[in-house]
């Protein structure tokens, strides 16, 4: 079975019409993986017989005329911080090497529901604290486009599995970027839902106010069926919306002729290399073709919304790794303790200030920027994907300013908690992918899923295929 | 003017009040630059407006704005 031949959906439809079992696909995944993850890293645990265990019940239920749900029998993966009681479940860190849960993360009880079969757990950035994807335990993920790269951070094994066809989709967690990066680095795409729209229970928290569940696949139709399961409240999460799920992979069919694309003028394009701008002006001119108006706007606050996101991030992850960095200190890498650290030196009126100031700036986001536009355009990623050694303690002296034009595009929307997606869109000189992202009023994950279908219908980046795959 | 930065050796003092006795120089001279960035960043950002701001509003303000609201 050549696994690289379907999309998810393309695997999904193959299964039903019977045209391969799930075990077939399931063990032809874990070949890819045998023989490619020694070169990328990109999984910390892959358990065989738990993931063929899984495709043979779906075969088995499949042969008796059950069908379990969108995702009967597809092979999929999930950042190595999803709770889930038969495995070890690392956080990519030492100080949880040997942490085994007691309950199901949520996303991955409605994957599993949904027919999926687990493959394993990804590579990730220690704790999710970092965008490049470095791991002091298990090693940097490499990049599938050229292992002398980068796979972004923090969900890195998510991104360069599904770019290198070790999986059909994966999960990932977004705190400041965190799938949007990874699925930019890769180039795959990767949705940071709407703040309260995927439930974080049974996923390891890194600041509660921030963090987000998401999903890497590489279309938009793949991605929207990956949220028609795992979206939707959540008892078990109170911060999870009540709100109605719309049929993500049924909007996507609609066309986009008309809609106001938003070209901020302020602080996202500053940074932006000649080679992402060239790559995104070109993305710009096909939704245009596809019948989009551009237009042009400020977003305001936007050049300290990364820092308004950093002051609660920091503050709230101090507070949850106090405990360990007390008693097991030399259990963390050095970057990651600074990271979970430095909210000892931000005064609680600030993390408080950051959090009442939120609801406002939401507001004042919304009323300026989506009255104007649809959907806004940014760059994810403003500079070609780095190397890992230009990016690695001690690597380079410009080492820190190199990862800190990583996050300015994505972290605000954390902070405003408004969905935002990460779309491929070619490559950089460097011969990386570069991407853009585009960002939509709350709970509007369908319109951008629906504009990277529109995109992905005009070209063909999402088809290409990494050279080692 | 150069704006205002904590010192690392604030930042060892606060560590060592925390209990964090493990933390280095130079990495409190990193939480330095980091608490210090952020700081300025809310406190340019704040108004008198937030006097009457209920934190957890924000969620319901997420529901309000979905549909134009």
């Amino acid at each position: 079975v050549d696994a690289t031949r379907y999309t998810l959906v393309g695997a999904a439809d193959a299964l039903a019409r019977g045209e391969v079992s799930s075990v077939e696909l399931t063990r032809a995944m874990l070949d890819r993986v045998r023989r490619l993850n020694p070169m990328l890293n990109c999984y910390i645990h892959v358990e065989d017989e738990l993931a063929l265990a899984e495709a043979a019940a779906a075969d088995a239920a499949r042969a008796a005329g059950r069908t379990l749900g969108p995702l009967h029998g597809v092979p999929l993966a999930a950042k190595d911080m999803f709770y889930d009681p038969q495995r070890v479940v690392s956080c990519g860190s030492r100080v949880r090497a040997n942490f085994r849960p007691t309950a199901m993360a949520t996303v991955l009880a409605r994957l599993r529901a949904a027919g999926a079969v687990n493959l394993g757990a990804t590579n990730m950035t220690e704790f999710a604290l970092g965008p490049t994807g470095h791991n002091a335990w298990y090693g940097a993920c490499r990049n599938p486009w050229n292992v002398a790269h980068v796979a972004g951070g923090s969900s890195s094994g998510s991104g360069a599995a599904v770019a290198a066809r070790l999986a059909f989709g994966a999960l990932g967690s977004d705190t400041g970027g965190s799938v949007r990066l990874p699925a930019a680095a890769n180039g795959v795409l990767g949705l940071k839902a709407t703040y309260a729209r995927v439930s974080r229970a049974g996923v390891m928290p890194l600041s509660s106010s921030m963090d987000h569940v998401g999903p890497f696949a590489r279309t938009a139709r793949d991605c929207a069926r990956l949220m028609n399961v795992i979206a939707g409240h959540d008892p078990a999460d109170p911060t999870s919306s009540r709100r109605a799920v719309p049929d993500y992979e049924a909007a996507i069919e609609q066309d986009v002729d008309g809609l106001r694309v938003g070209v901020p003028r302020n602080h996202f394009h500053d940074g932006a290399t000649a080679d992402v701008r060239a790559a995104l002006d070109a993305a710009l001119r096909e939704l245009e073709g596809a019948g989009m108006r551009v237009v042009e706007l400020e977003v305001e606050h936007a050049e300290h919304m990364t820092e308004l996101s950093r002051a609660v991030v920091y503050s709230e992850a101090a507070a949850l790794h106090g405990h360990w960095l007390r008693t097991r200190g030399e259990d963390y890498s050095p970057q990651v303790r600074a990271r979970a650290t430095t909210g000892i030196a931000i005064p609680a009126a600030s993390y408080l200030e950051a959090l009442q100031l939120r609801p406002r700036l939401l507001r004042r986001y919304v009323e300026h920027v989506h009255s104007r536009c649809d959907v806004l355009f940014t760059p994810t990623l403003p500079i070609p994907v780095p190397t890992i050694a230009e990016t690695d303690v001690g690597g380079s002296p410009a080492m820190w300013e190199t990862i800190a034009k990583m996050v300015p595009c994505t972290a605000p929307f954390n902070y405003l908690g408004v969905p935002a997606l990460s779309v491929p869109a070619g490559f950089t000189a460097n011969g990386l992918p570069a991407s853009f992202q585009l960002v939509a009023r709350p709970f509007a994950e369908a319109l951008l899923l629906r504009v990277a279908a529109a995109y992905q219908a005009r070209t063909d980046w999402h088809e290409r295929l990494p050279s080692l795959v | 003017m150069t704006p205002p930065t904590l010192s690392a050796a604030a930042v060892l003092e606060l560590a060592r009040l925390e209990g964090r006795a493990n933390l280095d120089a130079d990495t409190a001279q990193r939480v330095a630059v980091g608490a210090s960035n952020a700081v300025r960043a809310v406190t340019a950002t704040v108004d008198d407006s937030l006097f009457d701001v209920e934190p957890l509003h924000y969620l319901a303000e997420l529901e309000r704005l979905a549909d134009g609201g």
